[in-house]
């Protein structure tokens, strides 16, 4: 273990991508956003019109919502010339009825936004001038709104949770296997390459002590990832949620969960997960005979490893018992649920059992290699 | 304290079919000796000393080592021997220091006695001086000495020597040597490979020159000569090996 953490490829993977690396990016992610949003944001004020007399109040409607106008002739072009995010255009269509039209890119973020905001102003018109005319006939405005809708979003509290997590559990899970791969290769293929495996199994420890020893040195480099991961993924989106005036960053910051319990649970369920990745990397890691060469089979590794990991992100994904079954997936789903502080004691049950048992499957699986000399010593 | 019967190591080589390394090679090694195993490149000496270390399995054959046999006792042979291989085999990112405690601890020393077999091998081949230094930092010359005292950290009956002077300067060599000749007299069992005839004179009590991975002569310098009617080891080795007027013909051509 501790020749493994002088190796810098292992400190890197292991401390410095969760410690340093992850808070940076996600700062930096979180300006990018915040920058171009309000890029966006100040674009989408002015728009380009064409034909206002056509429909009069247009002009006092789009500035009452804060918006600025310039006449162009061409709205389409423009737009695509990107001189304007948006442009409107009130037509009146063969059977006599009005249409205001609203042009807009929709692949470009200040378009979209402009285009929204017109919308609003022109439904706030659209009521105006119906509520106008209603007092002209006689009418209550009381008409036009028999009844409000209110959505109340009984979960309001979970929202922090549910957003972490959706997305924390694979970003750990993943980080803990690029975390672990450095470690698995340096005791193995590693120890080919630098000549020290034949000295070491000379020495007075059995195969499936050193092959153990190996597998447990290799699941601290996993753990310790993941805790480190999750300690500044917390501490980052706590500092940054507090920084920014964005609505869902400050939701992720307030109600955060961080009490020793949801934390000591969460890394109680990544345990046996972190024992299988471990002992898998280190026996496919063992047919290597050099660093390189390893890097090379363990990295379809990984790739197969993001499938489970893509599904659970599918929306509407639930830990069932029959799905908490599937490896990866159980565990990712299982802290979402954590998270959300409403999982199923079944789900986390069979959760830790399959994952314990196909960690001891796994350490067999390595146990077995390590004791073949064909693949030991392999030329 | 070492005997080796009919042992046999063959192998399975992708492109080049079954290799058998090792063929049916037996020897004795007694306490307080020194044996050799003279031989060319991929005669087969190490992967005869890898059996002996438990480091691979026979594929037929014994060899039975301080009382325990390599396949039915591997741990308690390790127990007996330090084994020196021929790459050195020491963790760059450590110190001499951190690997001799290692390598004491594995083979269940503690406190205060680990501490003092540290001193006392550290001592011995005079690497007190780069005890806290990382191996990537010494020469080749203090890396084999470290390398040295790791076989020697647990005290170990019998020492398997892969090459043990390979590569070193001539004052680094003759520590070494030294070392072996002393840990001869101490009674401590040693078998030894080298392809260094000048190192295995020195050295050896007795020699078997190994070939393809069969043994063609065993005995002392003096049996050696006196079978081949040759004088130096050299000329002993090539006759054994048949490539005596191979040489004679290379000599007359320069």
């Amino acid at each position: 273990m501790l020749d493994s953490v002088r190796d810098h490829r292992t400190l890197l993977s292991m401390v410095v991508v969760p410690l340093i690396a992850l808070p940076v990016l996600s700062l930096f992610v979180v300006k990018m956003v915040t920058v171009v949003e309000r890029r966006a944001g100040a674009k989408a004020q002015t728009i380009a019109i064409s034909g206002a007399e056509r429909l009069p109040g247009l002009l006092n409607a789009l500035a009452g919502a804060g918006l600025k106008f310039v006449p162009r002739e061409d709205l389409e072009a423009a737009i695509e010339s990107k001189e304007f995010a948006a442009g409107v255009e009130p037509v009146e269509l063969p059977d006599g009825r009005k249409e205001v039209r609203i042009y807009a890119d929709l692949t470009r973020q200040d378009s979209e936004m402009a285009a929204q905001r017109i919308r609003a102003a022109l439904d706030q018109f659209k009521e105006t001038n119906a509520r106008i005319r209603l007092r002209e006939m006689g009418v209550p405005d009381e008409v036009l709104t028999p009844f409000t809708v209110e959505r109340v979003n009984v979960a309001q509290k979970k929202m922090a949770g549910f957003m972490w997590g959706s997305v924390l559990g694979y970003v750990v899970v993943f980080l803990m296997s690029s975390g672990g791969m450095y470690a698995a290769i340096d005791l193995t293929a590693g120890e080919k390459e630098r000549r020290t495996l034949e000295i070491l199994l000379s020495a007075p420890a059995g195969r499936s002590e050193i092959i153990l020893a190996k597998i447990l040195a290799t699941t601290t480099a996993v753990f310790v990832t993941a805790f480190l991961t999750l300690a500044s993924l917390a501490v980052s989106f706590v500092y940054i949620g507090r920084q920014v005036a964005q609505p869902m960053l400050k939701a992720l910051s307030e109600g955060v969960p961080l009490d020793i319990g949801t934390l000591g649970l969460i890394l109680l369920a990544l345990l046996p997960t972190a024992v299988m990745i471990a002992s898998i990397m280190v026996a496919v890691a063992l047919f290597a005979k050099s660093y390189k060469e390893a890097v090379s089979y363990l990295t379809p590794v990984m790739i197969a490893a993001i499938f489970p990991l893509i599904a659970g992100l599918l929306p509407g994904t639930q830990l069932t018992p029959a799905l908490a079954l599937i490896p990866l997936f159980n565990v990712c789903q299982l802290m979402k649920e954590i998270f959300l502080g409403d999982y199923s004691r079944l789900s986390l049950v069979i959760t830790l059992v399959s994952n314990t048992v196909y960690a001891a499957a796994a350490y067999y699986f390595a146990v077995r290699v390590f004791k073949s000399e064909s693949v030991l010593f392999r030329t | 304290m070492i005997q080796v019967r009919n042992l046999t190591k063959v192998f399975n080589v992708p492109k080049r079919g079954v290799v058998r390394a090792v063929d049916h090679v037996s020897f004795e090694v007694r306490a307080g000796e020194i044996f050799g195993l003279l031989g060319p490149n991929g005669a087969g000496k190490t992967t005869t000393l890898r059996i002996l270390a438990t480091v691979l399995q026979p594929t037929e054959g014994t060899a039975v080592l301080g009382g325990y046999d390599v396949v039915q006792q591997p741990e308690q042979v390790r127990r007996q021997i330090g084994f020196l291989s021929g790459d050195m085999g020491l963790y760059h990112r450590l110190t001499p220091r951190e690997i001799l405690t290692f390598f004491g601890k594995l083979n269940g020393f503690r406190g205060a006695e680990l501490k003092q077999r540290l001193s006392d091998v550290l001592a011995r081949l005079g690497i007190e001086n780069i005890a806290d230094v990382k191996v990537d930092k010494l020469s080749t010359g203090q890396r084999q000495r470290v390398a040295v005292a790791r076989t020697l950290v647990q005290d170990p009956p019998i020492l398997i020597l892969d090459e043990p002077a390979s590569g070193l300067d001539v004052p680094t060599a003759r520590v070494i040597e030294e070392y072996i000749l002393e840990a001869r007299n101490a009674g401590k069992c040693i078998i030894l490979s080298t392809h260094v005839m000048e190192e295995a004179e020195y050295l050896c009590d007795r020699i078997a020159v190994i070939h393809e991975g069969r043994i063609t002569a065993t005995g002392t310098m003096a049996e050696l000569r006196a079978a081949t009617g040759k004088e130096r080891l050299r000329e002993i080795f090539l006759c054994l090996l048949g490539l005596e007027s191979l040489e004679r013909k290379t000599s007359r051509a320069i």
